[in-house]
């Protein structure tokens, strides 16, 4: 590993200050579990200094108020997984975090590392994006604020200027009767990368039909969105397998059409209609469950 | 730059260079051995050490992180020469074959157990996952990790008995 100057930030102006001092040549630290992997295997462009943001308190915690739950970028995947308050307002965000890496992974990797590295295969971005979450940036020149999905501009960029901390996640709690679902495909079941994955969220009228729908596929596309076309198909409908398999289809045929026919296609395309079906199947399974305990 | 730690118990005050791992401190600073260098991208768990109770890989913790913190390595995992019950398990189920992957899975089923006394084969097998072992001897990790479970659960019920009868004496 190469040798760079460290500096504790204690607050998250003092981290802003020293990023702007450093114009460009001094990395983040949170958990560090993307950052130590990089710099050891930097080949010319490691960073001039390391600025460890992960003690200032103010970045911590998960708040609930009103209908507005706030996770703090600090917040380790572990902490998100068994969170009563996610548990209960984001069941799949839950889902998504206890499938990250390994145990150890999710005791240091953090949901702002997650979010801020934009890696396609970021497995808290879908779910978060289908929850309508925003962020906020802050640096010495002011906050600014803005839907999550209007962060990310390709894999691995985002619209964050150098001496921006990411300082808050924002999203209001599913609505009653709504219910969610996380569906990754990796490899294997530990430490996998995720291939493909759908978060879901099916929202039901009192008649048991689709009041709303919300898909937002990772690693499929180079930045993340909802999948409006999809979304329309089942608004209004009585939820049914073949439904959901043109959903999923209509989610394949925005997949090609953004980006191309690649070798991959032959696989992805039917693979990403079976987990579109799978996970609005189980958003359906959680309303029947629902309805039935109640 | 100038840290302080407390590892296995002990308080070490040092400087150090901010561009080395955790993992490189224990093993090559220390000479605290027992902690193994696999992969070091944090896929193979041989470096598992418990970072203030939780199961962390020390190769992708910089050294200026732990100052002020708690580390507890293999070497700590015995106390005054008596071995963990995990460590009286994993003897009795033939539980480490090469050994390679062995004080990572300690610390992992420690960090477990502290958490979880009674866990579950699939809270186990959930809580080791990210410990690889290459002689493929999941099973006995396994079965010694259920053992000390059990062990330490009968442990702690004769300390409270023996305490009650103290305290009713």
């Amino acid at each position: 590993m190469k040798t760079f100057e460290y500096t504790a930030a204690e607050s998250i102006m003092h981290a802003s200050e020293q990023l702007s001092r450093w114009s460009g040549s001094a990395s983040i630290l949170a958990g560090g579990t993307d950052l130590l992997i990089a710099l050891r295997h930097a080949n010319g462009s490691s960073p001039k200094c390391l600025i460890d943001i992960s003690r200032i308190p103010e970045l911590r915690g998960i708040t609930l108020k009103g209908d507005t739950v706030t996770i703090r970028p600090l917040t380790v995947h572990a902490e998100l997984e068994k969170s009563s308050c996610i548990c209960l307002h984001a069941p799949f965000l839950s889902r998504a975090a206890s499938m990250i890496g390994s145990p150890q992974i999710r005791n240091r990797g953090t949901v702002g590392g997650n979010i801020m590295n934009a890696a396609t295969c970021a497995d808290t971005v879908p779910p978060l994006i289908a929850l309508g979450a925003g962020i906020s940036l802050k640096s010495v020149r002011g906050t600014r604020r803005m839907p999550l999905e209007q962060l990310f501009t390709a894999p691995y960029a985002t619209t964050a200027a150098t001496d921006e901390i990411l300082e808050e996640i924002v999203f209001p709690v599913l609505p009653t009767g709504a219910t969610s679902a996380f569906i990754k495909l990796g490899r294997r079941n530990a430490l996998s990368i995720a291939r493909l994955s759908i978060a879901a969220v099916l929202e039901f009228d009192s008649g048991g039909k689709i009041k709303d729908a919300r898909i937002v596929p990772g690693a499929a596309f180079p930045t993340w969105r909802r999948m409006s076309e999809a979304e329309h198909l089942l608004r209004g409908e009585i939820p049914s397998t073949k439904l959901f398999e043109d959903a999923g289809k209509a989610v394949a045929a925005a997949m090609i059409s953004e980006t191309g026919m690649r070798w991959s296609t032959a696989y992805k395309e039917p693979v990403l209609v079976t987990l579109v079906t799978r996970a609005l199947q189980e958003c359906e399974c959680c309303r029947r469950k629902e309805q039935f305990e109640r | 730059m100038k840290i302080t730690v407390s590892i296995n118990r002990k308080q070490y005050k040092t400087d150090v260079m901010p561009n080395r791992t955790l993992l490189d401190f224990l093993r090559e600073d220390l000479g605290l051995l027992g902690t193994k260098c696999g992969c070091e991208i944090g896929e193979c768990g041989a470096c598992t050490v418990l970072l203030d109770g939780k199961a962390v890989n020390a190769c992708l913790i910089l050294v200026p992180q732990i100052d002020g913190r708690e580390i507890l390595t293999v070497e700590g995992l015995s106390l005054e020469n008596v071995l963990h019950p995990l460590q009286e398990a994993f003897l009795d189920h033939n539980a480490a074959h090469c050994g390679f992957c062995t004080p990572g899975v300690l610390l992992s089923a420690k960090a477990l157990l502290d958490e979880n006394p009674t866990p579950s084969e699939y809270e186990i097998r959930a809580a080791i996952a990210g410990n690889l072992c290459r002689c493929t001897g999941y099973t006995q990790i396994i079965e010694a990790i259920e053992d000390a479970a059990q062990r330490q659960q009968l442990g702690s019920q004769r300390e409270n008995s023996l305490r009650e009868g103290r305290t009713k004496r």
